[in-house]
C-alpha cells in the first residue's frame, strides 16, 4: 500500500533483493482477502505460490512475520522439483 | 452510591461502544490449491511485475507487509 517512491527508498535502504510491490489502491490487497474496509489498510500476509500459479502456503496475521512456513513451503517445492 | 453506579454504566456503555468499533480483521478466503488472484503492479522503478508472468518458471513468494516499514 505504499507509494512506489517510499518503497524506492526502502528498497534503497535495505538493500532489497526482490522486487518491492506498490499496491497503492488496494486492488490486490481486497482479491486477496486481506483489506480492511474500516482501518483502509490490510492484513499482514505470506502466500507461497507454486509453478503451476497455485497457492502452496498461506500465513495470515501477525504469524505472518515469522517466515519459517514460508521457508517449509519453499523446501517442499525445492524437492518437488528435483524429483520432476 | 448512585454516582458510583452511574459512573460503572457509563464505563459499560464505552467498553460495549469501543467493542463495537473494534475493527473486524478480514479473513482470506483463499486456502492452499486455489489458483492465487493475478495481479500487476510497480516495483520500485515503475516497471509493472504480473504474478501470472512467473507461470511455469519459478516460485513466487507473496508477502503483504503493510504498516511495518514506510508508514503507508
Amino acid at each position: 500500500m505504499d507509494s512506489s517512491p517510499a518503497n524506492k527508498r526502502f528498497a534503497e535502504d535495505i538493500k532489497v533483493t526482490f522486487p518491492l510491490l506498490s499496491d497503492w489502491n488496494r486492488t490486490t490487497t481486497k482479491d486477496y482477502g486481506l483489506y480492511n474496509d474500516v482501518s483502509g489498510y490490510g492484513r499482514r500476509a505470506t502466500f507461497v505460490v507454486g509453478k503451476d500459479g497455485k497457492i502452496e502456503h498461506v500465513e495470515v496475521g501477525n504469524t505472518a512475520i515469522d517466515p519459517s512456513g514460508a521457508y517449509q513451503a519453499c523446501d517442499l517445492l525445492m524437492k518437488k522439483k528435483k524429483s520432476e | 452510591m448512585m454516582k458510583l453506579i452511574l459512573f460503572s454504566l457509563l464505563m459499560s456503555v464505552c467498553a460495549v461502544v469501543a467493542f463495537a468499533q473494534t475493527p473486524q480483521a478480514p479473513q482470506t478466503k483463499l486456502k492452499v490449491g486455489d489458483l492465487a488472484p493475478d495481479f500487476s503492479l510497480s516495483d520500485t522503478t515503475g516497471n509493472k511485475v504480473k504474478l501470472s508472468d512467473f507461470r511455469g518458471k519459478k516460485n513466487v513468494v507473496l508477502a503483504f507487509y503493510v504498516l511495518a516499514f514506510t508508514g503507508g
